[in-house]
Order: structure tokens, then sequence, then C-alpha cells
């Protein structure tokens, strides 16, 4: 701990690099586009979903020498809505890359698009997680925000993937939706809660520029109540806490059901996400899908048809790419491991970035401190639950100058 | 010489409204006031470009337009679009403008005096035709037709005094000087300084408008300098006009015989001839004052970048010739005379002017400064007194002016130096607030004043800028019977030391159409006025004659007016007397610190209200902190409303993986921008556009 921090020429490539561990896959397809939607994502159509597996696979065949995946995780769009066959041929390719196999395979679903079939197929693949997109309970506000599905589908497809055997499950809730009011907000989490899945991902509404929401907002014809905000959120977390959920996140809460002693993040924790919150590596595959790749980060191309045309000549679709200095690069990482409850134990830092918490953000903790928002412990900074609600003004402190390049293709 | 074109036209009053939150500011090219970016004047132009291609068609075979060809399109000759000289005239017989043209009896000064829109412009244009000292089909064709975009911006638009040649029905050979005058209150001072240089002036009215506030205001200050006045009504070809009607109007509002009104159609050109023949009939020739050397009148100026100060004078006595050494009496300077010339109405140089006569000199005078009008040139070896009526141009109004993005700093300091060149009665000096950074406080003549730099800052200097609530110069009497003249309410003294507060007053005319005398009276109550008295204009309108404080119509007076009116209504001004009034200064306090950009110096019976409405538009602008903001007005430190802005009790982004880590990165390091940016007051952040959305609003 006392090597001078810069001296260890931080992220340079450590001959022969250890295989990236995560994977994440873009499915960009959607039955229809919801309201507050700034996914990449496009109506889905046969032939096209067809060539973008194509595609895929060329892609995955690509970086699969550099790839052993621990963590999978397909999102979108809506990787429900690929067929049979279509999971089919995404499945024998990463069977036959040597893809198969990783601890926490994780597919995000929409409640209406679930079939046992697919399930089954998933799951004997190896797909341990599912991410079911409920947002809410509440027949209206499901078609305020113009999800597909209905609240009955929930329940109904809840059972199904039970069924197919996944004992590992999401629910995904949105809160201080326009219209919704604190007794809806109540009954959705309390029917949610009952459902008892082992996770829960519970986030604000996002306004999102170019959605048909934002637009709303923009004409003032919604209200935002950020005191409703607010209280919908110590809801959920009383909610949450009294049903054996554990926050390990600023939207994540998860149970802790294995015999081990709960470690830094309960056991049902999704890895995946715990990987992108502490800085490390990924591959990301698929339209718009990003790559963060020993400290450089790629972005596909938002575009299916463009990355079908790139890939069937053999290359990979970059719109562009970044490259940070090792401090900002730095910052970048310690900004957002903060969001996590248990925050940056200080040798972790040191390994992933080179620097030392300790020398380089002394005073910003210290601040944070004495604001109230954070602890200063002996192995660790961690935000307190009063700081997590200000995850993004301790964010900025930690963020350095942006220094490294960036461009486009 | 000047060169061809950067003389666009004489004395055009360029009309035109600012901004649709500003309708009732007319913006008047007054030669102060020199585009030298034509930006600004573009519009203007293209109104003033489409009105006289009409005019041109309907000149084409005007009876009295005489064709001097295209000879004066013609650069080099200094006399170009000058009429020729006729046989047997004053002229032809001293050889044209070169000697001596006119003695003493064959002169007229007069100025045209109007209210916006009345027809000064156009009456203008036909005295010049009817004259022939323009042939206006060549003059125009000649600076419309090269007027694409690009070299407009070398352009400057220009408002001299045009010297007219006309041979009137006695046969005799007049030589008529125009003088021109701005149209509005803010330039009072100018006006009377060109009124001073006249003995007479054409009063127009409108024949279906009839009188309005600017007129009587117009009228009071051309009698003030004892000019003949020569009443015409115009537009009488207007199916609408009533001639009768504004007959009696003069009568009984301006005292002005309803049987000396000449009936005319600037328009239609009709009545001309008559006009010209009351300038030579009414109007007294000049008479010299008797002083043993020269004294010429300084009543106008503007920056040339090559000539230096070009002034606009008046000769009251003996004459000014080249190469003679001059003093100008107020400033106590001398000078070598450069140059001087008339206008005609292109300037031309001539080797002198002489008694009675106007034009303009130059002399190698660096700063506009250094020509204060109303200040009197004199021979410099054998000086004479000054003419009467020198005064110091003193500002009325105050207003900070700061750049919205610091940065532009340095360029708001160099434009506003720009600007004052030809805007010499424009004043600022550096200061620097909490709130708004660093910037300007600066000094208008008046409102309107305020609202052309202001507009010039923005559109011709391409600024985003924003003022600071307007102020004016109040007296306060100290207890030891000192008295300060306070500009700025930052430095009110302590209530403490001080005896009493006097504030500025104007008089102010109200015209409007009878059944709004009402709203007309409450209004002027509400802005803490008085009503001397009201008279009746007509069977359908009456005039309110007013005293109220200066402070009291600075924001929105002429506006309320025209809305509760409908239009009808119209006003303006003079300045009174100073009054003693219960002044109190109200503060804005953010977590007990002051705010300085709002602070403001009021009536007491304005103070609770305004203050109430300062704190409550401040609380909607500030952001939430992590702790609960106060926002107080408080007077002399008695508070007397309070806001709160309550703590936020989240700032995190509800949702954040892998692909949004780029994103989010970026928009947080703008944030953490922005912040730096931010003033801190009474340690809460604010940004500065925070105070922008309440002075704006
Ligand atoms: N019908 C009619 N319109 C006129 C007459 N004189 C001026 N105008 C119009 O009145 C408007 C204002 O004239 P202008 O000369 O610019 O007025 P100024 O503001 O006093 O200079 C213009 O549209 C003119 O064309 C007139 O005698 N008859
Ligand atoms: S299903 Fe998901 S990805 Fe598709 S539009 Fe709705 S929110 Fe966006
Ligand atoms: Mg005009």
């Amino acid at each position: 701990m006392m090597v001078p921090a810069r001296s260890l020429r931080p992220n340079a490539p450590k001959p022969p690099s250890a295989p990236i561990g995560h994977l994440y896959i873009h499915v960009p397809f959607c039955a229809r586009k919801c309201h507050y939607c700034a996914f990449y994502s496009e109506t889905a159509n046969a032939s096209l979903i067809d060539q973008y597996v194509t595609a895929l696979i060329r892609e995955l065949e690509l970086v699969a020498p550099d790839l052993r995946p621990r963590t999978v995780y397909f999102g979108g769009g809506t990787p429900s809505l690929l067929n049979l066959r279509q999971w089919e041929r995404i499945l024998d390719a990463m069977g036959r890359l040597d893809l198969l196999g990783a601890d926490e395979w994780t597919v995000e679903t929409n409640p209406a698009t679930v079939s046992l079939d697919k399930a089954k197929l998933l799951e004997s693949h190896g797909v341990n997680r599912i991410s079911m997109g409920v947002q809410s309970l509440d027949q209206p506000l499901l078609e305020r925000l113009g999800r597909i599905h209905t609240r009955d589908m929930v329940f109904r497809s809840f059972d199904t993937l039970r069924r197919a055997g996944f004992d590992n499950l999401n629910l995904d809730l949105m809160f201080a939706i326009p219209g919704q009011t604190m007794p809806v907000w109540r009954a959705t989490l309390r029917e949610a809660i009952a459902l008892g899945s082992e996770h829960l991902s519970s986030y604000e509404v996002i306004y999102e520029e170019d959605t048909p929401l934002f637009q709303q907002l923009k004409a003032s014809r919604l209200d935002v109540d950020d005191d409703l905000a607010c209280d919908m959120f110590e809801e959920l977390a009383a909610q949450a806490a009294a049903h054996g959920y554990r926050q390990y996140e600023v939207a994540n809460f998860a149970k802790h059901l294995g015999p081990q002693p709960l470690g830094e993040v309960p056991d049902r924790a999704c890895r995946h996400n715990v990987n992108y919150w502490r800085g490390g590596s990924f591959y990301g595959l698929g339209p718009s899908a990003t790559s963060y790749v020993r400290g450089v980060r790629t972005k596909n191309w938002s575009s299916t048809h463009l990355y079908c045309q790139l890939l069937a000549k053999g290359q990979r679709a970059f719109e562009s790419t970044e490259t940070l200095s090792p401090m900002s690069r730095a910052g970048e990482t310690a900004a957002f491991g903060l969001r996590m409850n248990a925050g940056w134990p200080f040798d972790e830092f040191l390994r992933v970035t080179g620097f030392d918490l300790r020398v380089e953000w002394r005073n910003d903790m210290a601040e944070l401190e004495r604001q109230g928002l954070a602890k200063l412990r002996p192995d660790r900074f961690q935000l307190t639950d009063r700081g997590l609600r200000f995850a993004d003004l301790a964010a900025e402190r930690f963020l350095r100058p942006f220094m490294g390049s960036r461009s486009r293709f | 010489m000047f060169t061809p074109d950067n003389i666009y036209y004489p004395r055009y009053y360029v009309t035109k409204k600012l901004s649709p939150k500003a309708p009732s500011l007319i913006y008047v090219s007054h030669p102060h006031f020199v585009a030298d970016n034509f930006a600004l004047f573009r519009p203007v132009l293209r109104g003033i470009v489409a009105r006289r291609c009409l005019q041109r068609e309907r000149r084409a075979d005007a009876p009295t337009n005489r064709k001097t060809g295209k000879a004066l399109s013609r650069a080099g000759e200094g006399r170009g679009g000058l009429a020729l000289p006729r046989p047997g005239s004053a002229r032809a017989r001293d050889g044209g403008w070169g000697t001596r043209t006119m003695d003493l009896a064959h002169i007229r000064n007069f100025s045209i005096i109007a209210h916006i829109d009345h027809g000064k412009t156009t009456l203008s244009d036909q005295l010049l035709l009817r004259t022939g000292t323009v042939a206006t089909r060549n003059m125009e064709a000649q600076h419309l037709d090269s007027m694409d975009l690009e070299r407009e911006r070398g352009i400057t638009i220009k408002a001299h005094p045009v010297t007219m040649t006309y041979r009137a029905g006695n046969g005799e050979d007049y030589e008529l000087n125009l003088i021109d005058t701005p149209g509005h209150v803010d330039f009072s001072y100018e006006v009377s300084r060109s009124l001073s240089a006249c003995e007479g002036a054409l009063l127009i009215v409108d024949a279906a408008q009839g009188v309005e506030a600017q007129t009587v205001a117009n009228v009071h200050l051309a009698m003030k300098q004892n000019l003949t006045i020569i009443p015409v009504i115009n537009k009488i070809d207007l199916p609408h006009a009533n001639v009768p009607l504004t007959r009696q109007q003069l009568e009984d509002i301006l005292a002005i015989p309803a049987d000396s009104a000449i009936e005319a159609s600037a328009k239609e050109g009709i009545g001309i001839e008559s006009i010209l023949e009351a300038i030579v009939a009414r109007i007294p020739p000049p008479k010299p004052t008797g002083a043993i050397s020269l004294q010429a009148l300084c009543f106008d100026s503007y920056f040339d970048t090559y000539k230096g100060v070009v002034t606009h004078v008046r000769i009251f006595n003996g004459e000014l010739r080249r190469g003679m050494q001059v003093k100008l009496l107020n400033s106590g300077k001398n000078y070598e005379v450069k140059e001087v010339g008339s206008f005609n109405p292109k300037p031309y140089e001539r080797p002198q002017l002489e008694v009675g006569e106007t034009g303009y000199v130059t002399a190698n005078i660096k700063s506009p400064k250094d020509v204060r009008m109303g200040d009197t040139f004199t021979d410099a070896r054998v000086p004479s007194p000054p003419l009467p009526g020198y005064q110091e141009i003193h500002p009325m109004v105050f207003s900070g002016i700061y750049p919205i993005n610091t940065a532009d700093y340095e360029h708001l300091k160099a434009s506003m130096a720009k600007l004052q060149l030809n805007d010499s009665a424009f004043v600022y000096q550096p200061e620097s607030s909490v709130a708004l950074g660093f910037g300007f406080h600066c000094g208008f003549l008046g409102l309107l004043h305020l609202e052309i730099v202001q507009e010039r800052l923005r559109r011709e200097y391409n600024l985003d800028i924003i003022a600071t609530y307007p102020s004016v110069i109040y007296r306060v009497r100290m207890s030891d019977s000192l008295v300060k003249e306070i500009d700025n309410p930052a430095f009110l003294p302590d209530p403490a030391f001080v005896a009493e507060i006097m504030e500025p007053t104007v008089q102010a005319f109200i015209i409007c159409p009878n059944e709004y005398i009402g709203d007309m009276m409450a209004l002027v109550s509400e802005k803490r006025g008085l009503l001397d008295h009201t008279e009746t204009v007509d069977t359908k309108r009456v005039m309110l004659t007013c005293r109220l404080p200066l402070n009291e119509i600075l924001i929105d007076f002429h506006d309320r007016i025209k809305s509760l009116t409908r239009g009808y209504g119209s006003m303006d001004y003079e300045h009174g007397g100073y009054q003693v009034s219960d002044m109190v200064k109200l503060d804005i306090l953010v977590n007990g610190e002051p705010v300085d950009a709002f602070s403001c110096i009021v009536h007491r019976s304005k103070a609770e209200s305004r203050g109430r409405a300062l704190a409550a538009k401040l609380k909607e602008v500030i952001p939430r902190q992590q702790f609960a903001v106060a926002i107080q007005a408080a007077i002399g430190g008695k508070v007397v409303a309070r806001e709160t802005v309550s703590a936020f009790r989240k700032d995190v982004t509800a949702k954040c993986y892998g692909g949004d880590i780029s994103r989010k990165r970026k928009l947080l390091e703008k944030q953490k921008e922005g912040k730096k940016r931010m003033k801190s007051i009474g340690s809460v952040n604010i940004p500065q556009q925070a105070f922008i959305e309440v002075l704006k609003a």
C-alpha cells in the first residue's frame, strides 16, 4: 500500500493477458417501443432478426479467442422475442466457440414473450437467471408506459419460468411514473414481492431525451414530484428490507440464500452488473453495445443494418472508441463503484486502477464524510444510506478531468 | 472629402420596434447612433428600400423632379446631386457654392418636429425633391442598387442637416437649412440643441390621428426656444382625415392659431409649395449676435474613422474657415480647422461657413467626448463669449450590464468603447457583482436610450448580455445636510445618517380616448403620480398632464398605457425636478447574504410587494441544495417576505449499467463544470442563469 501509486503503470497489458470474463449481448428488437425507452431497438422483422443472428455469431467468432465468460447477459431490446430457431443458432454457436458454462447467465424477457419451450431451451443450455421487465403491476400505468404486456402476463410468465426450472429471477420495477400514486406503488411492490423473486431492480422513471415521455414532460404535461419520488424510494427500501432483500446498489436488491456468510454483496446479486460498477472489462456485442476491454471503450453502431453489413465483411462494427488516461479512468471507476453499498475496498481499487484512493481522493472522501454522505472505514470507503441518494454528487467529486482520446470510425 | 458610401442618405430617422417585449419603444437613428455595423439596420433599411422604391416610381414623373442626370453619382464630385445654379440666382452670381452665397435675409434655419409616423421623413423627402436638392431617382438608384448584403456592413447611416435652395414666389432664392432632430424625450437635450440652431420649426400633425403626446412634448421644447412654429396638417389625402378637428386640437391643446396650419399630403405632394413659402415668409432670418468674432454652436456630432469627430455647427456670428485657429469655449481646447462644409444632402467642402449658415467642421478631434453638444466654437485669438444654453449632458437612468457568458467581458468592454464613440451620452464604468460577475455600471439619457444601447450590443456586437433593473439618480440629504447623488443602490448610505431622500420626477402627457380616463388615472396613482390637470383634446380624447416619479415609469408605464387603451393612448414626458420621497433600500437575502444584483431603491409603499415578487421568482430558479435555503426580502434590515427552497433529498441517476457509463460520465463532468461556475451566496450554489432568469422575468 505504500507503493507510490503512479509508478505502477496501471493497466499496462500484462502479457499474456487473461481472457475477458464477462459478455454482454444486445438484442435490438422489440415488439413495440415503450414510451420512456431510449435503448437502441427496432420493431422486429423476422428476416432482419435472422441477419442479426448471423452477424452476431460472426462477432462472437471474432472475440471468442479473448473470451472465457464467467457471466453472460442477454439484454435489449427484447431477447425473448427471438424464436426458438434463432435461439438455437446462437446457443449452438456459443457451444461451438466454447462460450457456454458461465457461472451466471442472464436473459432479459418481456412478460408478453415468455414461452415454456423457450424457457426450457435456455435453461438447458445453461441460462440460470432471468430478468423480467415488469415495470408496474397497475394496468393503466402499463398502458401509459406503452408496455406490450398486461399485469396478468407477469404472473403467468413468472410461473412459466419457475416451471422451466429457474431459481434466480429478477423483476424490474419503475416508480415515480407520471400518474403513479403512493397507494398504486405500494400495491405493485406488495404484489411483486409476493411473487418471491430472488432479485429486484427498481428505479425511478428517467426522462430520456428523444422519448415520447420526455416530450410530454417538456410540453409540461407531466409533473415531476421529487418529494413523492423520494417517498416512493423509501417505501421500496423499507418493503424490500422487510422481505429479505438487501440493497447492494442504488437500484438493486437481492436475497442472500446460500449457506456462506454475507460478503460484499448478497449471493443473488447480479455478478455481471457488479463487474460494471467495479470497473471490470467486458465484451459487449450486437448493435449499439459497448465493450470495455483493458481500458479501451468501444461502441458498436446503433444500426442493425450497418452492424450486419460490417460483420458480413468480417469487420467489427465500431462506431467510436475512447481511451482514457489512467487517472481519468481511475476517477471514473471510483465514481461508479460508489453506487454500490459496499463502496470501494482500498486494495481492490488499487488492484483495478493502480491508484490509491486514500492518496488521490483523500480530500474528497473527507468532505463527503463531513457532509454525512459517506463513511471512511479502515479497509474501504463507502456511501451511507443517505449518501447513496446523493451518489451523483459523490461521483462528480471523484471524477478527474478528461484526458485521453475519443474517435469515431 | 467624405467617401460616397460612408454616407448612406441624409437624415433618415429610422423607426422600428425593437422587440416584441418593448412594443412602446421606437428606434430613432440619431446622429449619435451611427451604425458602423449594419446588421441592426438591415431590417429597417429593407423597409426604407421598399418604401422608397414605391416612391421612386411615383416620383419618376413628378413635375418638380429636375433631371440632374447621372453626373451626381460620380465619385469625387463633392457637389454631386446638387441642383445646378439657376441663372440669375444669388448663387449663380457668386459663381456657385464656393463663396458667400446668401445674405442673411435669404437664409432660413428650421427643423421638423412630429409624433412618430406622422410623416416627418416623407415630408423631408418632398422638400428635398421640390427644391431640386436631390434628384431622388438617381440618388436612390446609385445607393440602393449597390446595397447587397455584404456591402451593407460598411455603410454608415447618418442624419445631418441639409442645405436647400428655394426660389420663392417673389422670385428670390433662399437658402433653407433643415436641421434634423431626434424624436424622443430621451434626447430632449439634443433636440433642444438642434432647435436652438433654428429660428423656426415645422410641426407635423397627422390629420387622421390628431395631436399626440409626442407632439405636445416637442412643441413645448420648440416654444421654450422661442421658435416660430409652422403647423402642417399632413395626410389630408386619407379618407378618415379630419382637418377641422385637427385644427381645433392645435388651438385647444397647443395654443397654436388654427388658421395658421397648412394642409398637406407629403405622400401625394400636396401643399409642399405652401410649406416652402411659409418657411420663407414666417420664419425670421438669422440675426448676428453682435459679438466681436466667431460664435458657432455645436448641435450634433458623429465619429468618422478618418477625420475624427465631425461636428455639426450653426454659425451665429462671424465665420468659420479652413485653417482657422478655433477654441471650444467650454472645454477650453484649441484646434485648427481642417475642413468645413455643408450638406446638399451629401457633404461637400466649402472654404468657409458664414453667419447664419449651418454645416460641418472637422478639426482632428480625436474623441467625441471632447465636443459636448451645446458648446461654442470661437476664434482662438479673439474669443467671443459662449452662446447661451450649454449644459453638461447627464445620464438619467442607470443599469448594470453584464455578459451572460463571463468570457465575453473583454468583448463587451471593447464594444462599449466603440459604441460610445458615436454616443457620447452613454457612459459606463466597470463594476462587479457577486451574482453576475464582472460587468459595467452604465448611464443613459432615458429608457429608450438604454434599450437602444442594449439592443445594439446584442445585435451589432453579437453579445449575450443581461441588464439589472434600471435605477435613477437619488439625491440623499445626510444628517449633516450634505447632499449625495446616488445612482447605484449599493452605495445608498445607512438610513441612520440620512435626513431625506429625493427622487427625480417627470411631467408626463398622456393622451387617450375619453373612456379610458379612469384607467389612466388609476395607473397614474398606482405609479405614485399626481394628476395636474386634464384637457379635452377633442370630443373623443383627453390629455392628462401629471407629475410622476421617473423611477415609476422606467419599467412598464408606456406598455401599460398602450395595453389599457388598446393602443389608442400615447405618452411622452419631460424631466421635472426632484421631490422628497419615502425611499427605502430593498435587499434580497439568500441564507442571510444579500444578492447585490437585486438590491434596489424603491418607495416604501412598493417595497414589500416588490420584495415578495422577487423572493418568489428566486425561489423558482434557485436549485435545491442539500439544505433548506431561505430567501428573504428585507427593508432596512427588517425582513418583509420569506420563501424557502426545501432541501433536495436525492441526486442520483436511477439506473446505470455498463453501456451507460461513458455517457453518464460526460454528463457528470458537464455538471461539475457548471457547478464550478456557480456563484456561492450564503454558501448556496446558484447558477448565474438563475439570476438572469429573474432579471429577465
Ligand atoms: N396617406 C398618407 N400617408 C403618409 C403621408 N405622409 C406620410 N405618410 C405615411 O406615414 C407613414 C410614416 O411616415 P414617415 O414619414 O416615416 O413618418 P415619421 O415617423 O414622422 O418620419 C409612412 O407609411 C408614410 O408613407 C401622407 O401625406 N398621406
Ligand atoms: S421492451 Fe425494453 S427495450 Fe424494448 S422498448 Fe420497451 S423498454 Fe425499451
Ligand atoms: Mg420617419
